[in-house]
C-alpha cells in the first residue's frame, strides 16, 4: 500500500523543545485488523507538543513519564492513553466511520476519502474479488458511475476501451490514462487483475489536472498488492470456466438456399452440393477459461514484499481463437534508515493470442458473416482437401479463414519502477522514481499455400511484424506538510520527464514451396519489408496545494505545465490549473448533533486538462513530412522516390477540456446508507483532428486543432447495508450515469465513418449532434407493385431511387443512461452476489442484417428473406432480391434496432470453509465459488448480442466516432466459472 | 543544520536538476521520415522527388486499372465483374457520387499533381552545384508533363476541376477549398505545361529503358495531339502538327511489325511505345492481372473483375480481325455464372488479355501511357476532319495492314470518321481510350443506347439510359463534403 508514502505524514508542531526529565515513548498505531496507520496525530494532553505516525504507523515522542497521549485520526475514534512510565506504547484505534477513513490513491499521493474534493471513484477488493476475469476493463464495467466500458467484441483478445464521462475527442484517443503503481501505461490487456489491490478512477478535471495534458479522458490509477502482515501470507486462487454463445441466428437450410439461388438466377449442377451444414455449428464451440495465481506476501522490520505468479488461458467460443497469459510480479519496499526508504514494483508478462477476422463480410474473410452467408450445401472440404467455396463466387467457407492460416501474436512486457524517498525533516519529503514500460510484440502470419485460393494464388504468404515500445518516466517530487492550529497544509511540487520510443519492422514474403516452414525466410519473393521508428518526449512541472480548516473546509489547487515534442514549438507548452473545494457540513455545529447524519459533504471543482494522444504516425506532423518508398524504375533500376506526406502545422497543440463538477456525499443511518451524486459539464476545445481536407490538395488529412465538444452528465451512487445481523447480511450498491454528448462546433466539417461494404458509411460526426449518430435513409417499406425498397425523399415522397441528399440521421448509439446494481447476501459462510448491468436508450446499427437480408448476390441469407417480395401486389416487409444492386438494402432505418439491454452480468455463489475446518487443513481461509456471467440478457436486439461495437478496435478515430455497429462481430459469451481462493 | 541534512539537500537538488534539464529533448526530429526542410536540397533529392512523382503511374489504382473501368467498362467494350456493387455502376451507367472508385481516382490524380507541383516549386530553388542547370530545367519539364497528364485525366472525366498548381502549406479553408475552374482554363493549363515541357525535354535520354520510362519531347507532343483533339474547341490543325512531330521525331518511333509483340511481355519499351509505366513484378508490381486473368493463369477460381463484352467480340468478328481479338481476349471456362456470357457455371467466358504476365500474384505487364498506334490513328482523324480523307485512309491502312486486314473501304468523310472510330476501338481496346473516343465523336449516347445486351440471369435487356450528362463522372460526394466551394456535375 502506498500508505507508507502517504502525504499525510506530519502534524509536528514547532515547539519540540521540551523541559525536564522526559522519556522517549515509541510505538506503532494499528487499526483493528492489525494494519498500521500512517499520519495518526499523537499529541500530549494539555500541551501543544505532538507528532504524527510515519508511513509504517510508528511514532516517537518526548514527553513526561506521567503524561497522557491523545491519538486521533479521521475516521477513527480518538483514544487517550496514559504513558505511565512505559517507553513502548502500541495502540489500536477503533474505526468510527470506515468509509471516510479509507485511504484513496490519488495522483501523486493518497488522500482520505473524507478529504476528497474532486470526483473520484474507487473499485476496491470487494468488487475485484467478485468477478473472476482476465481483463481489468471487465472488473470496472457497471461498478461505478460515470465509467462506460465499450467492449468491441467477445473475442478473448479484444481490448476493452473505457470511457470516463463520455467521449471527449473525435480523433485523438479517448481512453483514460492508466497509471500502474505510478507508471503511465496504455495497454492494460497484459495486466493481471489478480495482482490489483485497488483501482481509483479520477473523473473530474480537479482530480485529474495533476496529469495535465494526459488527463482529459480521466485517469485510472491502479495500485497493486503489497505485503501487510508480519506472518508470510500465501494465497492461491484458481478457476475454470466454460463459455458458450447466447444464441444462434436462423439462416436458410440447403433446400431453401437452393431455391433462393435459383430465384436469383444462379444455376449450377446442384447434385454436386448435397451437404447441409449450419456453419454456425462449425465455427462455434464450447469455450473455456482457466486461471491460476499464487502469491506470497509479508512485512517485517522495514521490509515488505509481495511476489506473485499467474497463468491464464482462454479458448474462445469461435474455433481457433485463444488467449494465454503468464505473469510474474515483485513488489518490494525497504526502509533503509529513518530518513530513506527505497522500493520497486516490477511485473513481467507474457501474453499470446490468436484472433479471428470479424467485423467484415464474407468477401473480406469475415468469420461470423462467413458462417451466416456461406451456403449450407457445399460441405467443408473439396475432394482434394482444399476448402470449399460458394458455387457462384470464390468466397470460401469460414473455416478457411479460421484454419487456412496461423496467426499467433506474442507480447512480452516488463513494467515497473524503482523509487527512493528521503525525509529531510518530518515535514519535508523528497521522492524520486524511475519507471519503465518495455513491450516487445510480435505478430506472425502464415497462409497455407494449398488450403485456400488466396494462398494458392500467392503460393503461401508469411508475415512477420515486430513492434517494440520503450518508455521511461522520471518523477521527482517534494512534499511539505504542515499543521498550524486548525490549519492543515499539504504542498507538492515536482518535475516529470517521459520518453516514448516506438520501433516497428515488417516483412511479407510469398512463393512458398510447401507448408513446412511458416516463417518469412522460406518465401521466395519479398513482397514488402519496412522499418519505422519514432519518438516522443514530455517534460512537465507539477504543483499542488491541499488546505483544510479543521477538516471542515477543504481546498485543493493543482497546477501542471506540460511540454511535448509532438507539438509545434510555438504551442509546445500547455498549462493546466484546477481548483476544488469541499465543505463538510456534518462537522458544523448546527449538524453535529443531528445523529442521523454521519457525514455530509458538498464538493465543487473546476479545472483544465489536456489530451495529447495522437497516433505514432503523427508524431512529427507539425513539421510537414516527406515520406519515402514512392519508387520508380528508370533504365531498369529502381530509383528511390519520395512524396509529401503531411501538411505542415506549426500551431498544432493539445486538446483542452474544461470541466466543472459539483457533488454531494451523504452518509446516514449509522453509516448504513451512503449516497453520492455528481453533476458535470465538460467542454473540449481545439479538438485534435485528422481533419479531412479536400483531396484536390493531394492530401487526405491534416492534423489540426479544430472544433468543440460538450459532455454533460449526472451520476448517482447509492450503497446500502439493508440487513446487518450476525449471521445474515444484505447489501445493495447501485449506480446510474447519464451522459449527453454533443459536437458543438465542427466548422462545417462532417466525418463519415465505418464503411459497410457497397453501402458507404454508417456513422456520422456532425455539428449539433452526439458523436457517432447513424446516418442513412428512412425506410418506408416495400413497394407492393415493384418489390423495391422505398425510402423517404426530402420532398416527403417515397422513392425507390433516393439521392444522397435524402439521407438523414437515423439513430443514436449513445445510451440515455447506463447502470449497475449489485446485491450481496451473506448467510454464515455462504455469500451470494448478483450483479445486474444495463444500458438504456442506445441504438444498434445491425449491418449484419444487410449481409443476411440484402439478397444482392449468391450469399446465404437469414430466414427473414423467406418473406421477400415475389409477386406484384404482395405486401411484405422484405424487398425483392436484386442481384449486384444495393438499392434494396441501403443503410436505412430498416437496420436500426433498439440496443437497450439489462443483463445478469454476474451471479456468484461462494462458500467460505469455516475457520475451524480450514485450520485443520492448515489453511487460514478457503473459499469456493461458482460464477455465471451474462446468464440472462433482456433485450429486443435481434443479433447475437447487444454489447457489440464493430470497428472500435484498432484506430482510435473510429472508437470515438462510431460505435454500436454490429457487422459480423465476435459475440459476447455466456460463461460459467468455478473457482477457489485459499490462503495459508 | 548538520552535514547529514546538507548531503540530503544536495542529493535532492541534483536529482531535480537532472530531471529539469530536458529542454533539448523536446526538439525531436523524425527518424524514419524526412521533412520538407531537409528533403529538397540536393541533386539526388531532386531526382527522388521526381521519381516519387512518376510513382503515381505504378502505385495508383487509376493508372493500374481504374482507367480501364472509366473507359472500357463504362463504354461498350467490357462488362464489370467481381463482387463489388460499386464497380457494376460503371458498367450499368448508374454511377453515384458515393462510388468509392470515383472518389479513389479523383484522389489518386490529385495526389500525383501534388507530387508534380512539389517538384515544380522546390527544384528550381535547389542550389546544389551538382545539379546542372539543364537537368534542373528538364526535371521541372518532366514534372510539368506529369501534371498535364493528370489534369488531362481529370478534365476528361469530370469537366472543369479545381486547378491547383502550388503545394498547400496551410490548412486554412480559404487556402484549400479551391473552387472548380472552367474546362477551358484546365485545358489552357495543360497546354501551357506541355508546351513548356516540349521546350526543355530531350527527344531521348539514351537507352530505350530510360526513354520510355521518362517524359520526352515526343511524349509531350503526343499528349498535346491528344489534348487538342479532346478539348471541346478542338483544333485539328494542331493535332496534325503535334502528331507529325511525334511520327517524325528523332526518337525514331515506329510501329512494331507484329501486333502481338505489343502485349507478349517480351517487348517492353519497344519502338512503338512513347511512354509506359515500368514494373519489375516484385517490389514494383502490377497487381491488376491477378484480378483479371483466367483461373488457368491466376489459379484462383473467384469471379474476375472485368469481362470483354459480346459487343466487342462481335466488333472484332465483323471485321474478321483475328489478330487483335486474340491479343485482347482469352476464352476459358469459368467456374462461376456470368450474366452475359453464361447463365450456368463452367461456361466459356472471355478474359482481358492485354496484360498477361503473372508470377506469385504479381505482374510485370504494363499499360501504354502513350503509344504510336494511337497517334497515327489520331493523325488520320485530324486529316479526315480537315477534309483530307484520302490521306487519312493511308494512315488507317498502316494500322490495318499490321492487323492483317485489308484496306479500309471507307471513302467519304463521314464513313471514314466511323471507320476511324471503329479502328481505334479494335486497336486500343482495354487501353483506356474508348469512352473518350465516343465522347469526342459525340456518339456516346447513340452507341450506348443502341446496345443490345441481355442479362441471361434476369432475361432482361439492359437499358443503359445514356445521357449527355453521363459523359462526365460525378464529383465524389466525399470531396463535396470536404470542399464546400465545389458544385456537382449536372445529373448527379
Amino acid at each position: 500500500m502506498q500508505k507508507r508514502i502517504t502525504l499525510f505524514c506530519a502534524f509536528l508542531l514547532a515547539s519540540v523543545f521540551a523541559y525536564g526529565q522526559n522519556i522517549t515513548v515509541k510505538g506503532t498505531v494499528r487499526d483493528q485488523k492489525g494494519e498500521t496507520l500512517p499520519g495518526v496525530s499523537v499529541r500530549v494532553k494539555d500541551s501543544d507538543a505532538g507528532v504524527a505516525t510515519d508511513a509504517n504507523g510508528a511514532f516517537s515522542i518526548n514527553t513526561a513519564s506521567n503524561s497522557t497521549l491523545i491519538f486521533s485520526y479521521i475516521g477513527f475514534a480518538t483514544k487517550e492513553q496514559p504513558v505511565a512510565g512505559q517507553t513502548v506504547l502500541n495502540v489500536v484505534l477503533d474505526e468510527s466511520n470506515k468509509a471516510l477513513s479509507e485511504v484513496i490513491v490519488v495522483g501523486y499521493g493518497t488522500q482520505r476519502k473524507g478529504d476528497i474534493t474532486g470526483a473520484v471513484s474507487v473499485i476496491g477488493k470487494k468488487d475485484l474479488d467478485q468477478r473472476p476475469n482476465t481483463q481489468i476493463g471487465n472488473l470496472i464495467e457497471g461498478k461505478t458511475a460515470g465509467v462506460q466500458v465499450v467492449s468491441p467484441s467477445g473475442s478473448p483478445s479484444a481490448t476493452l476501451s473505457i470511457k470516463i464521462r463520455g467521449t471527449n475527442s473525435i480523433n485523438a484517443g479517448s481512453n483514460p490514462l492508466y497509471v500502474i503503481d505510478g507508471v503511465p501505461a496504455q495497454d492494460t490487456r497484459s495486466l493481471n487483475p489478480a495482482d490489483i489491490e485497488t483501482i481509483s478512477v479520477l473523473k473530474d478535471a480537479s482530480s485529474a489536472a495533476i496529469y495535465g495534458a494526459q488527463g482529459a479522458n480521466g485517469v485510472v490509477l491502479i495500485t497493486t498488492k503489497r505485503g501487510t502482515t508480519a506472518k508470510p501470507k500465501v494465497e492461491l486462487s484458481a478457476y475454470y470456466g466454460f463459455a458458450s454463445v447466447r444464441k444462434k441466428l436462423d439462416v436458410l437450410n440447403a433446400d431453401q438456399y437452393h431455391q433462393l439461388a435459383t430465384d436469383l438466377g444462379y444455376s449450377t449442377d446442384w447434385t454436386k452440393y448435397t451437404a447441409n451444414n449450419d456453419w454456425q455449428d462449425e465455427i462455434f464451440r464450447s469455450g473455456s477459461s482457466q486461471n491460476y495465481q499464487l502469491a506470497i506476501s509479508g512485512k517485517n522490520e522495514g521490509t515488505s514484499y509481495y511476489i506473485s505468479g499467474g497463468y491464464a488461458k482462454q479458448l474462445g467460443v469461435i474455433e481457433s481463437s485463444e488467449m494465454a497469459r503468464a505473469n510474474f510480479k515483485v513488489n518490494l519496499d525497504q526502509k533503509v534508515n529513518n530518513w530513506l526508504t527505497v522500493g520497486t514494483n516490477v511485473a513481467y508478462t507474457r501474453y499470446n493470442d490468436v484472433s479471428i477476422t470479424d467485423d467484415t463480410n464474407v468477401n473480406g474473410g469475415g468469420v461470423l458473416l462467413g458462417a451466416l452467408t456461406t451456403p449450407p450445401n457445399i460441405g467443408i472440404f473439396n475432394a482434394d482437401g482444399t476448402y470449399t467455396a460458394n458455387p457462384f463466387q470464390q468466397w470460401e467457407n469460414p473455416l478457411a479463414s479460421l484454419y487456412g492460416s496461423t496467426r499467433p501474436y506474442k507480447n512480452q512486457r516488463l513494467l515497473g519502477n524503482a523509487y527512493g524517498e528521503i525525509k529531510f525533516t518530518p515535514d519535508l519529503k523528497f521522492r524520486s522514481s524511475l519507471g519503465i514500460d518495455y513491450i516487445n510484440a510480435v505478430s506472425d502470419y502464415f497462409l497455407d499455400p494449398y488450403l485456400t485460393s488466396y494462398g494458392r494464388q500467392n503460393n503461401g504468404i508469411a508475415r512477420n511484424e515486430t513492434n517494440l515500445t520503450n518508455y521511461w518516466i522520471s518523477d521527482n517530487t517534494l512534499t511539505y506538510t504542515k499543521k498550524l492550529g486548525k490549519h492543515n497544509f499539504n504542498i507538492l511540487g515536482g518535475f516529470v520527464a517521459q520518453k516514448y520510443r516506438y520501433e516497428n519492422t515488417y516483412i511479407q514474403t510469398t512463393g512458398f514451396s510447401g507448408n513446412t516452414i511458416p516463417t518469412t525466410n522460406a518465401g521466395s519473393v519479398i513482397g514488402s519489408a519496412y522499418n519505422n521508428k519514432s519518438e516522443k518526449f514530455n517534460n512537465s512541472i507539477i504543483g499542488r496545494v491541499n488546505y483544510d480548516y479543521a477538516g471542515k473546509y477543504l481546498f485543493t489547487a493543482n497546477f501542471r505545465a506540460d511540454a511535448s515534442s509532438v507539438f509545434g514549438p510555438n504551442t509546445r507548452w500547455g498549462y493546466f490549473p484546477s481548483f476544488s473545494a469541499g465543505w463538510r457540513l456534518s462537522e458544523e455545529s448546527f449538524l453535529k448533533d443531528v445523529t442521523v447524519i454521519n457525514d455530509l459533504k458538498l464538493r465543487a471543482g473546476y479545472g483544465i486538462v489536456g489530451n495529447d494522444q495522437i497516433s505514432t504516425t503523427n508524431y512529427y506532423s507539425y513539421l510537414g513530412g516527406v515520406g519515402s518508398g514512392a519508387n520508380y524504375i528508370i533504365g531498369g533500376n529502381i530509383q528511390p522516390g519520395n512524396y509529401p506526406s503531411s501538411i505542415e502545422n506549426r500551431n498544432l497543440k493539445w486538446e483542452e477540456t474544461k470541466q466543472t463538477n459539483i457533488g454531494i456525499d451523504l452518509t446516514i443511518l449509522n453509516n448504513r446508507l451512503t449516497f453520492s451524486a455528481d453533476a458535470y459539464i465538460k467542454d473540449t476545445k481545439d479538438l485534435l483532428q485528422t481533419y479531412p481536407v479536400p483531396r484536390s490538395t493531394g492530401f487526405d488529412f491534416a492534423l489540426k486543432n479544430i472544433g468543440t465538444l460538450r459532455n454533460k452528465g449526472l451520476e448517482f451512487l447509492v450503497s446500502s447495508k439493508n440487513i446487518v445481523q450476525k449471521d445474515f447480511q444484505w447489501s445493495t450498491d447501485f449506480n446510474i450515469s447519464f451522459n449527453r454528448n454533443n459536437v458543438t462546433a465542427l466548422y462545417g466539417q462532417q466525418y463519415f465513418l465505418n464503411t459497410i461494404a457497397g453501402r458507404s458509411e454508417a456513422s456520422l460526426v456532425t455539428e449539433g449532434k452526439p458523436l457517432g449518430v447513424f446516418y442513412g435513409y428512412v425506410y418506408e417499406g416495400v413497394d407492393p407493385q415493384t418489390g423495391n425498397a422505398l425510402y423517404l425523399a426530402k420532398s416527403g415522397e417515397k422513392s425507390s431511387n433516393p439521392t444522397a441528399d435524402d439521407r438523414t440521421i437515423i439513430g443514436n448509439p449513445n445510451p440515455d443512461f447506463i447502470y449497475g446494481l449489485t446485491n450481496t447476501f451473506s448467510y454464515k459462510d455462504f455469500s451470494f452476489t448478483v450483479f445486474l448491468q444495463g444500458s438504456q436508450g442506445n441504438d444498434i446499427f445491425n449491418a449484419t442484417r444487410i449481409e443476411t437480408e440484402g439478397m444482392t448476390g449468391p450469399q446465404n441469407q437469414s430466414t427473414a428473406v423467406l418473406r421477400r417480395w415475389t409477386t406484384p401486389g404482395q405486401n411484405t416487409d422484405i424487398p425483392k432480391a436484386s442481384v449486384n444492386n444495393t438499392d434494396n438494402s441501403r443503410i436505412s432505418t430498416r437496420f436500426v434496432e433498439n440496443g437497450s439491454y439489462l443483463r445478469v452480468k454476474t451471479a456468484t455463489l461462494s462458500y467460505n470453509l469455516p475457520k475451524t475446518i480450514a485450520a485443520k487443513l492448515r489453511l487460514a481461509s478457503i473459499r469456493f465459488y461458482a460464477t455465471g456471467e451474462n446468464l440472462f440478457t433482456f433485450t429486443k436486439y435481434s443479433g447475437f448480442d447487444p454489447e457489440v461495437n464493430a470497428f472500435t478496435s484498432g484506430s482510435s478515430a473510429n472508437t470515438n466516432g462510431g460505435f454500436g455497429i454490429d457487422y459480423g462481430t465476435y459475440p459476447q459469451t455466456r460463461n460459467l466459472i468455478f473457482g477457489l481462493n485459499a490462503s495459508f | 543544520m548538520t552535514t547529514k541534512y546538507i548531503f540530503r539537500y544536495a542529493l535532492a537538488a541534483s536529482l531535480a536538476v537532472s530531471a529539469a534539464s530536458c529542454k533539448k529533448s523536446l526538439d525531436l526530429q523524425p527518424i524514419s521520415d524526412a521533412t520538407v526542410n531537409n528533403s529538397y536540397n540536393t541533386a539526388s533529392q531532386a531526382e527522388a522527388a521526381l521519381a516519387g512523382a512518376y510513382n503515381t503511374f505504378v502505385s495508383s489504382d487509376y493508372y493500374i486499372w481504374d482507367n480501364t473501368y472509366t473507359s472500357d467498362v463504362r463504354s461498350d467494350n467490357h462488362y464489370a465483374g467481381g463482387d463489388n456493387p460499386d464497380f457494376f455502376q460503371y458498367d450499368n451507367l448508374t454511377l453515384t457520387a458515393t462510388n468509392s472508385k470515383v472518389y479513389g481516382d479523383w484522389s489518386n490524380l490529385y495526389n500525383g499533381i501534388l507530387k508534380a507541383n512539389t517538384v515544380i516549386q522546390r527544384v528550381p530553388l535547389i542550389t546544389d552545384p551538382s545539379l546542372a542547370a539543364d537537368r534542373k530545367a528538364q526535371i521541372v519539364g518532366e514534372a510539368k508533363f506529369l501534371r498535364a497528364y493528370h489534369y488531362f485525366q481529370l478534365v476528361k472525366n469530370w469537366g472543369g476541376v479545381p486547378l491547383v498548381t502550388v503545394p498547400v502549406t496551410t490548412t486554412d479553408p480559404a487556402d484549400i477549398n479551391t473552387p472548380r475552374a472552367s474546362v477551358a482554363d484546365v485545358y489552357n493549363q495543360i497546354i501551357a505545361d506541355l508546351t513548356d515541357a516540349a521546350g526543355v525535354l530531350p527527344d531521348t535520354y539514351g537507352d530505350a529503358s530510360v526513354n520510355k520510362a521518362r517524359a520526352t519531347k515526343g511524349a509531350a507532343n503526343a499528349l498535346l495531339a491528344k489534348v487538342y483533339a479532346q478539348k471541346p474547341d478542338r483544333d485539328y490543325n494542331k493535332v496534325l502538327t503535334y502528331a507529325d512531330a511525334v511520327i517524325s521525331s528523332p526518337a525514331g518511333y515506329a510501329l512494331v511489325s507484329n501486333y502481338s509483340d505489343l502485349f507478349d511481355d517480351n517487348h517492353y519499351n519497344n519502338s512503338e511505345s512513347i511512354l509506359e509505366a515500368q514494373f519489375n513484378g516484385t517490389t514494383i508490381g502490377n497487381w491488376s492481372p491477378s484480378l483479371l486473368l483466367p483461373p488457368s493463369i491466376t489459379s484462383t477460381t473467384w469471379r474476375k473483375f472485368i469481362t470483354p463484352s459480346k459487343n466487342l467480340a462481335n466488333a472484332f468478328d465483323s471485321e474478321g480481325d483475328v489478330v487483335r481479338k486474340n491479343q485482347t481476349m482469352l476464352f476459358e471456362a469459368a467456374p462461376w455464372v456470368d450474366e452475359y456470357w453464361s447463365a450456368t457455371v463452367n461456361g466459356v467466358v472471355p478474359f482481358p488479355y492485354k496484360q498477361r504476365n503473372l508470377v506469385n500474384g504479381n505482374s510485370t505487364s504494363r499499360q501504354y501511357m502513350l503509344r504510336l498506334g494511337d497517334i497515327i490513328l489520331l493523325k488520320a482523324e485530324a486529316l479526315n476532319a480537315l477534309g483530307r480523307t484520302g490521306e487519312a485512309a493511308t494512315e488507317v491502312n498502316k494500322i490495318r495492314t499490321r492487323a492483317h486486314l485489308g484496306n479500309t473501304p471507307a471513302a467519304t468523310q463521314s464513313a471514314m470518321a466511323l471507320a476511324i472510330e471503329k479502328e481505334r476501338r479494335l486497336e486500343l481496346a482495354q487501353e483506356g481510350q474508348r469512352w473518350d473516343d465516343l465522347v469526342r465523336y459525340g456518339r456516346a449516347e447513340t452507341v450506348m443506347n443502341a446496345l443490345n445486351e441481355t442479362n441471361l440471369i434476369t432475361g432482361q435487356k439492359v437499358n443503359y439510359n445514356m445521357t449527355v450528362q453521363k459523359e462526365l463522372l460525378p464529383i465524389p460526394q466525399t470531396e463535396l463534403n470536404r470542399n464546400p466551394a465545389l458544385t456537382q456535375n449536372p445529373g448527379y
